[in-house]
């Protein structure tokens, strides 16, 4: 049997679960509490458009500036740390540890440092979405195949020309995933330090609405966010793919290329 | 015989690889580590050599030595008149196990990027790397990857990359060991064919008798470490040399008399 191509299988999971989340609450299976319809969340987003668009461009501009931060920082701390033997021993397994905690708690301290305004969130957010940067910026530097290094030495690369035309291209399909994970983590971090303390953005009216038990707006709130991570990640993908043509060029193939083995088929032993 | 005449030829132009009594020791953890003891060779120009040897003889070091990539603690290496303090693209062209191409770069760019590395223009460097790619036989794959390349075709790009600014010397460390066998003998049958176009001097290492006898004009046979040389090997088959020759009983005294000198040496 043939498998069905599977863009017309994802997108037709979406449209079942949007047409679940209409009918759900409409036959009385969840109470409209749990779950308002589909329907009347869209309508209150249409109603408070002008007050959700405003809110998402606050968290927006704190979303975009998280990620300044978060991969210039994260960009250079990685290269220094990855490209320097000393610094690499010294600090990679702590900022490894430190990657493992839960950096929310300390967002109380940001609001006392910056206030509750945009300048805490971005604070916070930039700082969360730094270590996946920094981590995969140090590990593509260090992963580098030495081979490139001695190759590019014998046709007489200075090491400013190293830097530039080896390590930097050798480096950044790494740095990529990196940056795509350090990005989400930012977009999270803003939404979550809105919810937690804030005046404004997306997270702000979630939260607000939740406590009033305004369902419908509160996913539309939720909608929002969404989308904009949907958007970011669509769009950080195009990038990736543009940026770093060889790779995505090798794992297209790798994909293309007949498999041997039957679907279903028992795999062999690893040999 | 004819290889006599040409040493002596060789000799008095002046020798394209000259290594005096090299030795080296580098800094192991329980002290230092003695890798090339007293070796010497003397290349003429335009031969090509084979360097054979047990794994971990020193003759990779003793190649990057050559290609100014790695230094060492005693006696002299001239490469065409002059020390080979660093490496020197324009004197000596360096090709490595793995092809080392790239993977982020084109066939066109790979090749070219000796030439970018000096700021050459976009046109010039196409008007060199184009020669290039027709020479190794890969005319129409200028545009694609190294990963949509076959292993002997990546080879092929290797070899054009170090051939582009034209050095004299050509290094080339375990080119094929990475390429199945039949690819290996057409791979070497082709860097037969370029070689006698460009007159450029090869030293080749292999681990491979069979390609040894087959590539080369001399052989010189290493010890394990230590790396000495212990055996100087005269090939004195014709040329062009054909797979027919393998056959051959002088074909197979010569790889005989390499695989005795380094089972002896164990």
């Amino acid at each position: 049997m043939r498998r069905p191509d599977p863009k017309i299988v994802r997108w037709g999971i979406l449209i079942a679960l949007l047409v679940a989340w209409e009918l759900v609450p409409m036959t009385g299976l969840l109470p409209e509490l749990f779950l308002p319809r589909l329907s009347k969340t869209l309508t209150v987003l249409w109603i408070d458009l002008d007050k959700y668009w405003a809110a998402l461009l606050v968290t927006l501009y704190e979303v975009v500036l998280a990620m300044v931060i978060a991969c210039g920082l994260g960009i250079v701390a990685g290269a220094t740390i990855g490209g320097i033997a000393v610094l690499r021993d010294l600090l990679l397994p702590v900022f490894s540890s430190l990657y493992a905690v839960p950096i929310v708690i300390l967002y109380p301290i940001f609001t006392a440092w910056f206030g509750i305004g945009s300048q805490s969130k971005v604070m916070f957010a930039g700082i969360y979405g730094f270590f996946p940067v920094m981590l995969s910026t140090a590990a593509g530097i260090r992963t580098i195949d030495p081979q490139f290094l001695l190759a590019a030495r014998s046709m007489g690369a200075t090491v400013t020309q190293q830097i530039t035309k080896v390590i930097i291209p050798a480096s950044l399909p790494t740095v990529f995933g990196g940056l795509r994970l350090g990005g989400a983590l930012a977009i999270i971090g803003v939404i979550v330090a809105e919810m937690l303390t804030a005046s404004a953005g997306i997270g702000y009216l979630v939260t607000l609405n939740r406590t009033i038990l305004d369902s419908p707006r509160v996913f539309a709130g939720i909608l929002c966010i969404l989308v904009l991570s949907v958007a970011y990640d669509i769009i950080a993908r195009r990038l990736e793919r543009r940026m770093v043509v060889w790779q995505s060029a090798g794992r297209r193939q790798q994909q293309a290329s007949p498999r041997p083995i039957a679907q279903g088929a028992p795999a062999p032993a690893a040999a | 015989m004819q290889y006599v005449a040409d040493m002596k030829a060789a000799q008095t132009a002046g020798a394209a690889i000259d290594i005096d009594r090299v030795s080296h020791v580098y800094a192991g953890p329980e002290g230092g580590v003695q890798a090339l003891s007293d070796v010497s060779m003397k290349v003429g120009a335009g031969r090509f050599i084979v360097i054979v040897g047990p794994s971990g003889c020193g003759k990779t070091s003793l190649l990057m030595m050559m290609a100014g990539l790695r230094d060492h603690t005693e006696g002299r290496i001239h490469v065409h008149g002059a020390p080979i303090p660093k490496p020197d693209p324009e004197r000596v062209g360096v090709i490595f196990q793995e092809a080392s191409l790239f993977p982020w770069l084109t066939t066109f760019d790979n090749i070219e990027f000796p030439l970018s590395l000096r700021g050459m223009s976009r046109e010039e460097r196409r008007r060199r790397s184009e020669p290039m790619l027709s020479l190794v036989g890969l005319t129409g794959f200028g545009e694609r990857y190294p990963h949509e390349l076959s292993g002997g075709m990546k080879q092929r790009v290797s070899i054009a990359r170090g051939l582009v600014q034209d050095p004299p010397v050509l290094l080339m460390d375990e080119p094929f060991a990475a390429l199945d066998e039949q690819t290996r003998m057409t791979m070497g049958h082709e860097l037969l064919r370029i070689w006698s176009t460009t007159n450029k001097t090869v030293v080749f290492i292999t681990h491979s008798l069979t390609e040894a006898v087959y590539l080369a004009d001399e052989v010189y046979v290493m010890s394990p470490r230590p790396g000495r040389m212990i055996d100087h090997i005269m090939v004195d088959l014709p040329r062009p040399r054909t797979y027919e020759m393998m056959a051959t009983d002088t074909f197979g005294r010569l790889r005989d008399r390499i695989w005795q000198q380094i089972r002896k040496s164990h």
